[in-house]
């Protein structure tokens, strides 16, 4: 028998879910480890920690000087840290994201509460250190924690400056990008040579091209992995929303289709870290539903992408 | 980056804000010009009874209306407004105030529609477009707010200035057509990534009017040989 509970269904109970999510008596969980307390991974090559759920700003939080939605997208974030999370990320490609995200923290006085990850988005190989400095304004934070190489744009002398600014300790930790599956072949060979903090990339239970390569190589080379695209830009629940969970939901602690994407992609052991983005506080608590309770094993996982695929 | 790269790209990929806050651009901006945008409805209704009016002043005075209106919604709402969230609407918004600067100079200069201009139904097509493309961000939003006035919101603008332009006499009018193509495309662009359908009408309708400025275009007079 199918549990039929759905996204809609699951707002309804989020309430009592915060609740429940505050007492580890209510939660079994994997041997070890606390439901009550986030799901952490380690940066490897680190003593360092951060939540395995974080979240993207692309499209959500470029909404200009509209204050009705810079509020709003305040109490998004507020949200976001209140259950757990810290890692955000951005780019200086996603217009006026940057500077709501300025706006949010100070509103919130957050600016410690945050792993800032951005990008470098020039072709202009030069501008790395102005570029990082405008962020850096942009977000109102005074020096970033991570920043990444934007789809591999100018990488070569973007990384040279990025390696610099790290021996400098003008940011802890340097990485690229890439999504929708794009230049991957180049991809590893910059993981295979360079010495990278992180690598973010496309991965969810549909796209799962990086599992043979670049994931094994990142496990191999001690690199962290961000994904973005969990929900494959949404079109996950557009597909399957309406699909109901599988009754073995609850034995892989999920109980909806953001758990449920989302556990899948921080269950693979090369994941450090999924970055989900949203403009609604509801989602928000759903999304970091899944920083909290079981996750599921190799076999499960391999479950999973078989429901998925079955649908 | 290679050219099997940008192929992998979608035209969602380029558009970085999503359909509420698109349609917020139209409401913020009459929440914040409010009452002063009652000039451009004034404007809008004026345009077409200018050139009823017959007279070559009426006629410079009309299209200088129209010039400021091109300069107005593109500095107002791409520059001020749309920039802030789609850089492409920045360059935009400038070349809606070159559009206007030129047709400043058309006015100026004279280079205005003529007499033989069949007003009739260039006022109907004008009256068409400038009261009932506003309702289409409406439509798509359910804000009564996000109503897209002519000299304000730049798609219903270029739909109304592409009858004018296109009525431009001589060679001068192609200088202007441009534009008015490349924002129908822009426009139409956005709309169907956003999926705001309504809104989609207001591109084809620019350049349908475009086209019907030409053929109501007066035809250079017969040599008597």
């Amino acid at each position: 028998m199918a549990n039929r509970i759905t996204r809609r269904k699951f707002l309804i109970s989020s309430g009592l879910a915060g609740i429940a999510l505050k007492s580890p008596v209510l939660f079994a969980s994997t041997p070890g480890a606390s439901s009550s307390s986030p799901i952490m991974r380690r940066i490897p090559g680190t003593d360092e920690s951060i939540p395995a759920i974080g979240m993207g700003t692309w499209i959500t939080f470029n909404v200009g000087g509209d204050t009705q939605l810079v509020q709003q997208r305040t109490r998004v974030l507020k949200t976001f840290f209140d259950l757990g999370g810290t890692v955000v990320d951005g780019s200086p490609m996603y217009g006026s994201a940057a500077d709501v995200m300025g706006e949010a923290l100070n509103s919130l006085n957050a600016h410690d509460r945050i792993f800032a990850a951005t990008k470098i988005w020039t072709g202009d190989e030069s501008e790395t250190r102005q570029e990082a400095a405008r962020s850096s304004r942009r977000w109102g934070v005074e020096r970033l924690d991570l920043l990444q190489v934007h789809n591999l744009l100018g990488w070569q002398g973007h990384l040279e400056t990025l390696k610099e600014m790290k021996a400098n300790g003008e940011v802890r930790y340097i990485g690229i990008t890439t999504s929708h599956g794009r230049r991957h072949r180049e991809f590893a060979q910059i993981m295979e040579r360079e010495p990278l903090d992180f690598v973010q990339l496309t991965y969810n239970v549909l796209d799962r091209e990086v599992e043979d390569r670049l994931l094994p190589l990142a496990r191999e080379r001690g690199i962290g992995v961000i994904v973005n695209r969990p929900f494959q830009g949404g079109s996950l629940f557009r597909r399957f929303q309406s699909e109901p969970l599988p009754d073995w939901a609850g034995d892989v602690g999920v109980s909806n289709w953001a758990e449920f994407f989302l556990k899948y992609i921080i269950s693979h052991p090369a994941v450090t870290c999924a970055i989900p983005a949203t403009s609604k506080v509801e989602h928000m608590k759903e999304n970091m539903g899944a920083l909290y309770g079981r996750l599921p094993d190799a076999a499960q996982r391999k479950q999973m992408a078989d429901y998925v695929r079955s649908l | 980056m290679s050219g099997a790269d940008w192929l992998s790209y979608s035209l969602q990929d380029f558009v970085m804000f999503g359909p509420q806050v698109f349609l917020r651009l139209f409401v913020r901006i009459n929440q914040d010009l409010w009452p002063w945008q009652l000039l451009a409805v004034v404007a809008a209704f004026g345009i077409p009874a200018l050139f009823l009016s017959q007279g070559e002043r009426a006629r410079r005075l009309a299209v200088g209306l129209m010039a400021l209106a091109w300069a107005t919604s593109g500095y107002g709402f791409l520059v001020g407004y749309f920039g802030p969230i789609n850089w492409p609407a920045t360059w935009f918004g400038w070349a809606f105030v070159a559009q206007g600067a030129l047709l400043a100079v058309a006015a100026l200069s004279g280079r205005v529609p003529g007499s033989r201009l069949p007003v009739g139904k260039f006022a109907v097509l004008w009256l068409l477009a400038v009261s009932g493309l506003p309702w289409l961000a409406m439509a798509d939003s359910g804000q009564w707010e996000a109503v897209a006035l002519f000299g304000i919101a730049p798609g219903t603008t270029a739909a109304a200035g592409a009858l004018v332009v296109a009525l431009i006499p001589g060679p001068w009018r192609w200088f202007y057509l441009p534009l008015l193509v490349l924002w129908s495309l822009f426009c139409a662009a956005i709309s169907w990534v956003l999926q705001t359908w309504w809104l989609l009408v207001t591109p084809i309708a620019t350049l349908l009017l475009a086209g019907a400025g030409l053929w109501l275009s007066p035809r250079p007079a017969r040599s008597p040989d």
